[in-house]
């Protein structure tokens, strides 16, 4: 915050101006950058099928309409998906954060005697991995997850990046919080409880986002593990819309033979704009959340 | 004896707490390991890991003789060396901008559109690349069209593919590390702009001569963090954008999706196996070898 004071200092010099308007060109030209591909998909899921066609997706489409909306609603099997990626996402990120929160607190309590052992166990699980193969086939053939739910839950619920993110903030409370309350006569449980979690609140909010964020965005366990359709998050439901184009344009080479009646690009983008949808929403909250935890100390992970 | 009983009674609530964590780590982070021992085997599934005969060296060498694995090799390490070079140059480039802005309020603003693409899905940025690059409505065409140029199949001319992936990590993660630096910014004091203010230092050179170098031993983690990861390619982001298209896969299959591929479109669990060993043997020399130059170079930031 000082820097900014000193950034107010009253001289200003011809160079400084030339400086700060390359400076404010430079952040909102790359502002533009990382924003235009969110209003193209936006604003085109209300054009009409018609004005995409005719003019590609513009940055103010001729015409306007809800019909994609509509049509994806009525027609389609998104609501399914949906809940889908709602259940994978909720269910996942409370066991995860459950677990992951314990977890981390276990490994840096002072009473336990292989705490640097647990620690350097789930440290090695970054240096070392175990590859596809057995991955795929534990998930596969031992837990038998095939086209199960669990299958895109179970194998994110701990991240040994987050449980580093939330040991390094159970290093800066202070030991004397837990040995006062071992004195006024507290066990460890209402210690963990009571006292560290609601003193842990900003770190925990972080890493429930972070999980969060992971189960919603991912597509990867369900490309492995789930083959039944009626079982595809909406990530999933994404990407066979694209191939489905993909091989249309790869056969056909043009898009000219399919009904005008389904609003092929109107039902991609309105597809792409709900599974964007929760993010854009919570994004003040969510950007707010990750730079604190950013700025907490995760860099070192 | 009975001390061991006792302490196991009164940390009764500290293991409860690990328990859940630990079979996780155990099932699905050390249990999997042993099937690398399935490179060395010729892996069928009904007999099983042990049952399965041993074959030697066979499936490295089927892996290191093809033309496979150089290609697969280069492709990691070249994109990753994009990647990083210039995702990080433009995260510190923007950061020490956003730092330059004054309006507290319009650099809230642009923060906040910087980062908003590191919270989209590969599936969905890999839309928006279709969107741009497909060849007949794709915007990329259109605009080469209103130029009077020809239009260009992007999806089967592989040379332009490290540009478009390079564009879009830049795209996703430059405000996500941008983040990170300016952390790092913020935590400069202020007395030394001050200092540098009354010695008539313009603004640039309290940039050049002050800020990057405060800066330099946060940005040399994250690009050691990144260069550690190297033998490791973004499979969530490669595969969701070039998914099966092998007329790409000169210039984009990386280590991981080509064990992908060997696995669950060849079914050759040796292959596959014997590519995830050499990435994992790889990935931990790496890091290790990093983790000795970090101690050199920034005493006290290494990992271990």
């Amino acid at each position: 915050m000082t820097a900014q004071k000193a950034a107010r200092a009253p001289r200003a010099r011809a160079s400084d101006t030339v400086f700060a308007a390359l400076v404010h060109g430079f952040v909102t030209l790359f502002a533009l950058f990382c924003l235009i591909p969110f209003w193209l998909m936006v604003i085109n899921s209300f054009a009409t099928e018609a004005s995409i066609l005719r003019n590609g997706f513009s940055l103010w489409p001729e015409d306007f309409s809800l019909y994609a909306y509509q049509f994806l609603f009525r027609n389609t099997r998104v609501m399914s998906h949906y809940g889908v990626s709602v259940a994978v996402t909720l269910a996942g990120t409370v066991m995860a954060v459950a677990i992951t929160s314990m977890f981390a607190y276990g490994i840096t309590s002072k009473k336990l005697k292989r705490g640097s052992a647990l620690s350097f166990m789930t440290y090695f699980t970054m240096l070392f991995g175990s590859g596809i193969v057995g991955f795929y086939l534990l998930v596969v053939n031992w837990l038998h997850l095939k086209d199960n739910i669990f299958a895109m839950i179970l194998p994110y619920l701990m991240n040994p990046f987050y449980v580093f993110v939330l040991v390094s903030f159970f290093r800066t409370l202070p030991d004397e919080l837990a040995e006062a309350a071992l004195i006024d006569g507290a066990n460890d449980a209402r210690i963990f409880f009571q006292i560290i979690l609601p003193l842990s609140k900003p770190a925990i909010t972080t890493v429930t986002l972070f999980f969060a964020l992971q189960y919603w965005n991912d597509y990867y366990l369900a490309l492995l593990f789930v083959d039944d359709y009626k079982l595809y998050p909406l990530q999933m439901m994404i990407r066979t819309l694209i191939s489905n184009m993909n091989a249309q344009q790869f056969i056909q080479g043009s898009r000219t033979n399919y009904a005008i009646q389904v609003p092929t690009y109107g039902i991609q983008l309105a597809t792409v704009c709900v599974t964007i949808g929760p993010i854009l929403l919570l994004y003040p909250f969510l950007q707010k959340h990750f730079v604190k935890g950013l700025t907490i100390g995760a860099v070192k992970g | 004896m009975g001390s061991v009983v006792k302490r196991a009674k009164s940390n009764f609530f500290i293991y409860l707490l690990i328990l859940p964590g630990l079979l996780f780590l155990i099932i699905f982070s050390y249990i999997p390991m042993l099937a690398h021992v399935i490179a060395f085997k010729s892996f069928k599934p009904a007999l099983g890991i042990l049952g399965s005969p041993w074959v030697g060296l066979d499936n490295f060498r089927f892996f290191f003789r093809g033309s496979n694995w150089l290609r697969v090799t280069f492709n990691t390490l070249f994109l990753n060396a994009l990647f990083i070079g210039f995702g990080l140059s433009l995260a510190v480039a923007v950061s020490l901008a956003l730092n330059e802005i004054r309006r507290r309020l319009y650099k809230k603003l642009m923060q906040s559109i910087v980062f908003m693409p590191y919270f989209v899905s590969w599936m969905v940025v890999s839309f928006v690349i279709f969107a741009m690059f497909n060849a007949s409505e794709g915007l990329m065409n259109r605009f080469l069209a209103g130029l009077g140029r020809e239009a260009v199949s992007w999806y089967a001319s592989p040379q332009y593919w490290p540009a478009i992936l390079t564009f879009t990590s830049v795209w996703k993660s430059a405000g996500y590390n941008s983040v990170i630096i300016l952390a790092a910014i913020t935590g400069i004091s202020g007395e030394f702009y001050e200092s540098a203010e009354i010695d008539g230092a313009t603004r640039f050179q309290q940039l050049r001569l002050i800020t990057l170098p405060l800066i330099k031993p946060t940005v040399i983690i994250l690009v050691l963090l990144a260069i550690g990861k190297i033998f490791f390619g973004d499979f969530g982001m490669i595969y969701g954008i070039v998914g099966n298209n092998t007329l790409l896969m000169p210039t984009t299959d990386v280590i991981d999706t080509f064990s992908y591929r060997s696995l669950l479109q060849n079914n050759n669990f040796g292959m596959s196996s014997a590519v995830a060993f050499y990435q994992s043997v790889m990935g931990l020399i790496t890091i290790l070898a990093f983790n000795a130059v970090i101690r050199r170079v920034e005493k006290g930031a290494e990992l271990f």
